[in-house]
């Protein structure tokens, strides 16, 4: 079973972000979940969004998790929020931020233990697609870190998800994929 | 035919929302009449953009609350089409008087409930307190564990609802979010497969048989009353369970996807069980299987689900062997025992052994209940069953703060 | 067969009743005497012992204008082809709405005792009234 969380503001597509990677990963045959927890939530508030992976069915329906992967999308919820609760010895984080990685755990001790990988997906998104909507560059530097797919079999894979979106806006966010798959430090 | 068919993957990626609204697109229905309500929303919201973009040639009414959605389900029922709608919590609770009328005047209206808490205060997530009202209107009421679940007992439901022999309304529940919003992989049927297993609607009595003209909606007092509803309690403990095996025989053979009035997870063995319904039963059933590697826990889980008609029968066999039993109900009961341990009470009680009995109350608006809360309720269980008695009050319970709340 | 001796299981599902025995194709054009109503249908109620007093019907004054067939609640004003033809007594209960509306000077609908032989009260019809001036 793989675990992951996402942290997130209400809006920044972190539920798309979530299905979107179930829904490659399940094209190859794996059991999937994507869920949320929202609330009555705003946009702009914090939120988290999960996902399971395993190779036979997922019967597992509690929203506890102890995370493989936490992701996170917006740079300031390693301030705001507790990014490393319910963590194991070997969850990796893969954060958003301007920061390197060593400035980032000097700027917040709690990640100064754990294994951190830094990308600048709002950067990223803004320059690419041109809004800052930073979930599509975070599968991107997840596909790096993960070592799941090769690059291209993913982007490939997510062409199908955001088929119904105008062309220009898919090519833009293979654009960003790529980038954060090839910053993520 | 007028409508776009849609090509499916063979897996698709849905909540158990989605789910829904494919399941009401593939079995075309003639009349949708709703009210938006969260978590059921997007049931409605992507029924309605799949009739806007051409797949769907049947009509959507928008009406001002719950109460006139179903008044225009009844309507349309009654005069002889295909009929659904959903709704979740305080629109549920809107719409009560009209679900006995739509079970008193025998129309086959499919209705998805996304269980949601009921306020005060005010509450979006998923508990089972909304869908608990239904239990005497009347419905045939089917509950899903899983999107997929969802998705099957939809067209079960059309099926043995709209049979001419059982023409009774039928619900189809789950979880709000943990069901609702959480996507998981759906084996799909193409959209042929699926309409055909449901078939074409055959209308009964229908008030647009202008040839047979029919009053609908009838007063009778205290002289034939009490034989309507005579007829139709006969009709739901006698009729509707050989439809609903019938179904779930078809269902197998085209999918081979298995449902049973009573479903069990490890139970060929067991000696104690947890008696749940909703995405709790899957997790139990996980934890049930872990406690019987881990610690030699003989458990098993019983999941309702067929809640109405009540199985009594069907769980009298399950339950008749078992040293210990825990009801977990996901709504208040307010000054009573929990439901499930009511009913699953009354189904032991004329046995000549029956298992010990307790209650736990868990998941309220949308309370996490966690593989550890599920891993405690077995030790109880285990602790019950080796003592041949109570070792805990009665009722318990599960992940709500302060000093444990248990009484009786 | 009687409805007082049917069981619980003797009902078409559902309280849901049928207006006539059998198919009613043009139903519209089909008189009332020739459509076949059923059991359940109000028409084979007859209502006819709520009457204290009843409507009797004077042909000499009348001059076929249908408000009374219009304005009875109970369809009970017999007419064919616009002609008014009578009472029916089956299913009147005696409340004088045709009476009230009759333009007739003197009335062609007069109340009378339910007892009353109507022969008896053709011939005490009252005269036209003379307007005031």
């Amino acid at each position: 079973m793989l675990e992951i969380r996402w942290h997130s503001r209400a809006g920044q597509g972190a539920v798309t972000g979530a299905k979107g990677l179930a829904d490659i990963i399940a094209s190859t045959g794996k059991h999937v979940q994507a869920f949320a927890f929202y609330g009555s939530a705003k946009r702009g508030a914090a939120m988290t969004a999960y996902n399971r992976v395993d190779d036979k069915e997922i019967l597992n329906h509690e929203k506890f998790m102890k995370p493989d992967y936490v992701f996170v999308i917006d740079p300031a919820l390693v301030y705001t929020t507790d990014v490393t609760i319910n963590h194991k010895d070997n969850t990796k984080y893969i954060i958003t931020t301007h920061m390197s990685t060593d400035e980032l755990k000097a700027s917040q001790p709690k990640l100064a233990d754990k294994e951190v990988y830094t990308v600048d997906c709002i950067k990223i998104a803004q320059e690419t697609i041109g809004r800052p909507i930073p979930n599509t560059p975070m599968l991107g530097a997840f596909m790096k870190i993960s070592g799941m797919y090769d690059i291209e079999f993913f982007k490939d894979k997510m062409k199908g998800v955001l088929s119904k979106l105008p062309q220009k806006i898919i090519d833009a966010n293979m654009q960003a994929i790529q980038r954060a798959y090839d910053e993520v430090k | 035919m007028a409508f776009e068919k849609m090509k499916l993957k063979e897996i698709e990626v849905w909540d158990g929302n989605m789910a829904a609204s494919h399941a009401m697109r593939q079995v075309q229905i003639d009349v949708v009449s709703a009210y938006p309500i969260t978590p059921s929303t997007p049931i409605v919201e992507n029924y309605s953009k799949f009739l806007a973009d051409g797949y769907i040639e049947g009509e959507f009414m928008m009406v001002e609350s719950e109460h006139a959605a179903m008044s225009g389900c009844i309507g349309a029922s009654a005069a002889g089409g295909r009929v659904a709608t959903a709704t979740s919590a305080q629109g549920l609770a809107l719409m009560m008087e009209t679900l006995y009328q739509a079970s008193g005047m025998r129309l086959p209206i499919v209705l998805n409930i996304v269980n949601r808490a009921l306020a005060a205060p005010l509450n979006v997530n998923g508990d089972h307190s909304d869908m608990y009202l239904t239990r005497d209107s009347g419905w045939i009421h089917f509950d899903a564990y899983n999107p997929q679940h969802v998705y099957d007992l939809n067209f079960i439901a059309f099926k043995v609802a709209e049979d001419h022999d059982v023409r009774l309304p039928a619900i189809v529940s789950q979880d709000g979010f943990m069901t609702s919003h959480t996507a998981q992989g759906v084996r799909t049927l193409d959209d042929d497969t699926a309409y055909n297993f449901v078939g074409e609607f055959k209308p009964m009595n229908d008030m647009l048989d202008l040839d047979h003209p029919v009053t609908h909606g009838v007063q009778t007092e205290e002289d034939w009353h009490f034989e309507h509803k005579a007829r139709q309690h006969n009709d739901l403990m006698t009729k509707v369970f050989p439809k609903i095996e019938e179904a779930f025989d078809a269902f197998e053979k085209l999918t081979g996807r298995r449902y049973n009035i009573v479903e069990t997870y490890h139970m060929d063995d067991a000696e104690v069980a947890i008696v749940c319904m909703g995405t709790s039963v899957e997790t139990a059933a996980e934890v049930a299987k872990e406690l019987r590697e881990n610690e030699g826990i003989k458990a098993g889980v019983i999941g309702i689900r067929v809640l109405r008609p009540w199985p009594y029968k069907q769980l009298q066999e399950v339950v008749k062997n078992l040293k210990a039993v825990a009801t977990l109900d996901r709504s208040s009961p307010n000054g009573a025992p929990g439901m499930l341990f009511n009913e699953i009470s009354g189904v032991v009680i004329n046995l000549d052994k029956r298992p010990v009995i307790n209650n736990y109350i868990y998941g309220l608006g949308g309370r996490d209940l966690t593989k550890v809360h599920v891993a405690e309720v077995f030790r109880d269980l285990k602790a019950n069953a080796d003592a041949g008695k109570l070792t805990t009050p009665t009722q318990q319970f599960i992940g709500v703060r302060g000093p444990k709340l248990s009484y009786l | 067969m009687s409805m007082e001796n049917t069981g619980w299981d003797g009902f078409e599902i559902g309280a849901m009743l049928r207006s006539f025995d059998g198919p009613a194709k043009d139903i519209a054009l089909t008189k009332q005497e020739d459509r076949n109503y059923s059991k359940n249908n109000s028409f084979t109620a007859s209502v006819a012992d709520w009457r204290i007093i009843k409507p009797v019907f004077n042909k000499d004054y009348c001059i076929d204008c249908q408000f009374c067939w219009v304005y009875c609640p109970d369809i009970s004003i017999i007419s064919r082809d616009k002609k008014m033809l009578g009472v029916d007594y089956d299913h009147c209960k005696g409340c004088g709405i045709c009476v009230e509306v009759c333009p007739t000077n003197p009335k062609s609908l007069l109340m009378f005792p339910e007892q009353k032989d109507t022969e008896e009260a053709i011939a005490e019809w009252p005269e036209k009234e003379k307007k005031e001036k």
